[in-house]
């Protein structure tokens, strides 16, 4: 099944809470989580080998191993992933990090909501941006 | 002959050496060197060979024999060994008997003739065995005071005068009495100066060249030397029957002493001093009992020569062992001038001065007699004007330095010395006037009966008085050896400070890094406690979701959240300030007009502060970086807003003037104000006042503005009372 949102974040209580924030906003919503780059690469070469493409990443910043600028990269120099929407995603709000992602090609870089009802505002307004408004820009 | 009438102006122009008379216990026959004839005759020669002495004149040498009743006695031959031998040291004294007296013949060299000099001989024993046991008694003592003294009994012993001196010249030239020997009824001069007048200058040359100096009796008339040689007085340097200036003879009268007798000691080639005896009678040594005495005062010479040398290398020692124990000091103790001045070796030790002054990081410390503190920094202010040396040294110091006649008795010698490159910090060593060590027996100002002469006036007291003027104002001076000392100890002290100031510097150094290192790590704690804190609060918030949840436990979660809250926010202020060490500045025009006004915005709807007035004053364009002027800015703004929200009509007031190379923008509230208690503390990590619990803060903002202001190179001050408001001023630099 192609997931709506695909999800890399080591975090598994953000990755709970994201996951209760994105049903929460929108039930239907299919969101895929993996915990870190490697298999993260693995997943993302399979969306490419498999012609199936999710509607959004969403990539931690602080990854061990492999970061999720590095990911970034990867899914740039994937003809296929290319146009997918890529947002980075943490808990910093270093303006050289923010930087960064947008030179990587990042189309937003977002700061990890604090606490829960922050975390349903945020996911609900990307949600309005890339699954309503942006499809319809399309 | 000696025309030259003198007197106390004139009298260190006589010439004494050619005073055209001898003394009348002996007599003088003089023989030309070239051709051997009697070239000068003291008239009293008559007296003793029963024929007018004028006949002798121009008469051959060989002519002399017939007048002495001794077959063997050959003057002609005499003459003729000592030529040979350079010397007639064995030849005199050469007894010979004269009108059935035995009289010793002393010949000596003058300038073109030989002196014969023919004088009693009163000594009944052997006098070289006695010299020989007072000699090794003299060398007894250890010390040069001790030696002395044992000289001075020695030479008493010898000859029997009333009174022994040991008389020092001293570096100007005037004497003192070092060691005395005398009859128990006689009043001490232990101890008293002579001005140095009382031994002019010629006379001084004449004991340098003649060891011995007899004057039997001051009341006799001297025998004039008659001669055809008219104009060419007779030199009667070597000879020991050379009359005495009529000067002189008062100066002994004057002082009751009937016969004195004098022996050099010679140091070094240099009149070291005098043994002067004195007696109140007229007496007269022989020839033996002088050449004995002379050589008491021989051996007293080159005893004192060593000793002295070894006494001065203890001093230097003694220097050296002050500078070793206080460069000791100065490494285990933790403050300078404690370490200089708190033992019992201390900086006065360093020279022989009485007194020592320190100034030091503008403290002023002193140890022993110096003048009072006013006056010191005042002699230190001028001495840093008026030299450029680092050590300046004068034992004349009130002659120079008007203001210090008012201490001259315990400072007219200073020396001074810089302790480091700045002319503030020296040290000061002292020695008193030197006048007030001198003792004179009786009153100085008790008058003398002028006498018919008119030289009267001539007496020790009298020069005592004389003397007293010169030296007024003056110290002992300052010896090369305690230069040398002072100089050393300035070099161990500024060693010291440079030591110092590198381990400062190193521990700057240290701190520095240190700092950027709890940036780092306050950076790196506060990012990783962020994340934890999150799920607290994430989870909390999941958790009031559920509708079983009891008010009870609902009540609980809010409390977990809000704590949570707390911790965040000052995570978040903690990062601030850490990455305001961290980052790079980039340096940028600010626009502040836009600035400010988006600030206020921000602030104003944050605090929801409709009631207060912002008053936009001028607004000058800041160069530096944007994000921390930002914060600056947002933090003393939101400062004013928050801190006078009690009061009923809030007015902040932010603007900006030029003020030499710096903008200053000032940001004003009508607020509580700050509590002068509070005023060193303000802009400290962490601190918030009392009174202020009841706002929100945690004590970062002030520091993170300090911090970033300070980074720019700029200044933070603020101004406040209590309970009418605070205005904050931050001075950026222009670029």
């Amino acid at each position: 099944m192609t997931p709506d949102i695909f999800y890399v974040e080591d975090d598994m209580d953000y990755a709970f809470f994201m996951q209760n924030a994105v049903q929460e906003v929108k039930e239907t919503l299919n969101l895929s989580i993996v915990e870190d780059g490697k298999e993260a690469l693995a997943k993302l070469q399979a969306f490419a080998d498999t012609k199936t493409k999710p509607k959004l990443i969403l990539l931690d910043l602080n990854l061990p191993g492999l970061s999720g600028l590095d990911l970034l990269k990867f899914i740039r120099d994937i003809p296929y992933l290319k146009s997918v929407p890529v947002i980075l995603f943490s808990t910093s709000d270093n303006p050289d990090d923010v930087k960064a992602s947008i030179e990587f090609g990042a189309n937003a870089y977002l700061t990890k909501p604090d606490g829960y009802d922050n975390l349903i505002k945020c996911v609900h307004s990307v949600h309005d941006f890339w699954f309503n408004q942006h499809l319809r820009l399309n | 002959m000696n025309k030259l009438s003198v007197d106390l102006t004139n009298c260190d122009k006589e010439p004494i050496h050619i005073p055209g008379k001898v003394q009348s216990h002996g007599f003088l026959i003089a023989i030309n060197k070239t051709d051997l004839t009697i070239s000068y005759v003291s008239e009293n020669t008559g007296d003793y060979l029963f024929t007018p002495a004028k006949d002798l004149l121009d008469r051959p040498i060989s002519a002399l024999s017939g007048y002495f009743n001794q077959p063997d006695f050959n003057i002609d031959d005499l003459l003729k060994l000592g030529v040979i031998r350079k010397s007639f040291d064995a030849i005199s004294p050469y007894p010979v008997e004269v009108n059935k007296n035995p009289f010793y013949l002393i010949i000596n060299e003058s300038v073109n003739d030989w002196l014969l000099e023919f004088e009693p001989v009163s000594l009944q024993y052997d006098i070289q065995s006695l010299v020989g046991r007072s000699a090794s008694a003299m060398l007894q003592g250890k010390s040069v005071s001790a030696l002395l003294s044992g000289a001075a009994v020695e030479v008493k012993k010898l000859i029997n005068y009333d009174r022994i001196m040991i008389y020092k010249f001293l570096d100007d030239g005037h004497g003192e009495v070092v060691a005395e020997e005398k009859e128990e009824h006689l009043e001490p001069f232990f101890g008293l100066h002579y001005p140095a007048s009382d031994i002019p200058k010629q006379a001084r040359e004449l004991y340098k060249l003649n060891l011995t100096r007899l004057i039997a009796n001051v009341n006799t008339n001297d025998s004039p030397i008659i001669t055809f040689k008219e104009n060419t007085p007779l030199d009667l340097t070597n000879g020991g029957l050379r009359a005495v200036s009529p000067i002189h003879i008062q100066y002994l009268k004057n002082m009751g002493v009937y016969s004195s007798f004098s022996i050099s000691l010679i140091a070094n080639g240099e009149l070291w001093g005098l043994i002067a005896c004195h007696n109140y009678s007229p007496k007269f040594i022989d020839y033996k009992a002088r050449e004995g005495s002379k050589l008491i005062g021989e051996i007293l010479s080159s005893a004192l020569e060593y000793r002295q040398a070894e006494e001065d290398s203890e001093a230097v020692e003694l220097f050296n062992s002050t500078a070793i124990v206080l460069s000791e000091h100065l490494n285990r103790d933790k403050y300078l001038v404690d370490a200089l001045t708190n033992h019992d070796k201390n900086l006065l030790n360093v020279t022989n001065g009485t007194g020592v002054a320190i100034i030091f990081e503008n403290e002023l410390k002193t140890i022993g007699q110096v003048p009072d503190d006013e006056s010191i920094w005042e002699l230190a202010d001028w001495i840093k004007d008026n030299s450029d040396e680092s050590i300046y040294y004068t034992h004349r110091l009130s002659e120079i330095f008007h203001p210090a006649k008012n201490y001259k008795d315990i400072a007219s010698g200073i020396l001074a010395c810089s302790i480091s490159k700045d002319p503030d910090e020296v040290m000061i060593w002292f020695k008193p006037e030197q006048l007030s060590t001198v003792n004179w027996a009786g009153n100085p100002d008790k008058p003398v009966t002028p006498s018919a002469d008119g030289l009267a006036n001539l007496s020790p007291r009298k020069s005592f008085e004389t003397w007293s003027q010169v030296v007024n104002n003056t110290s002992e001076k300052w010896l090369p050896e305690e230069i040398t000392s002072v100089l050393r100890i300035r070099e161990i002290i500024v060693a010291h400070i440079n030591k110092k100031a590198n381990e400062i510097r190193l521990l700057n150094e240290k701190l520095q890094s240190a700092y950027e290192e709890l940036d780092t790590f306050s950076y790196t704690i506060s990012h990783d406690l962020r994340t934890p804190l999150t799920s607290i609060k994430t989870y909390a918030e999941l958790m009031l979701k559920n509708k079983t949840l009891d008010d009870n436990g609902k009540k609980m979660l809010d409390r977990i959240v809000s704590g949570a809250n707390k911790m965040n926010f000052l995570i978040k202020e903690i990062l601030n300030l850490a990455r305001v060490g961290r980052s790079e500045i980039v340096y940028e025009t600010v626009n502040m007009q836009s600035l400010i006004k988006e600030i206020s915005t921000e602030v104003w709807a944050a605090f929801k502060a409709d009631n207060a007035e912002l008053i936009l004053g001028q607004s000058i364009d800041l160069k530096g970086d944007k994000t921390m002027i930002a914060q600056v800015f947002t933090n003393l703004i939101s400062n004013a807003v928050k801190y006078s929200s009690m009061v009923e009509k809030p007015k902040i007031s932010v603007s900006a003037n030029m003020d030499g190379g710096e903008t200053i923008y000032s940001v004003k509230d009508n607020g509580m104000g700050i509590d002068n208690r509070y005023y060193d503390r303000v802009f400290e990590l962490f601190k918030r006042m009392d009174n202020v619990k009841e706002i929100e803060g945690t004590g970062v903002g002030l520091a993170i503005v300090k911090r970033i202001v300070e980074r720019h190179n700029g200044r933070v001050w603020f101004e406040s009372k209590l309970n009418s408001g605070s205005t904050f001023y931050v001075a950026f630099k222009n670029r």
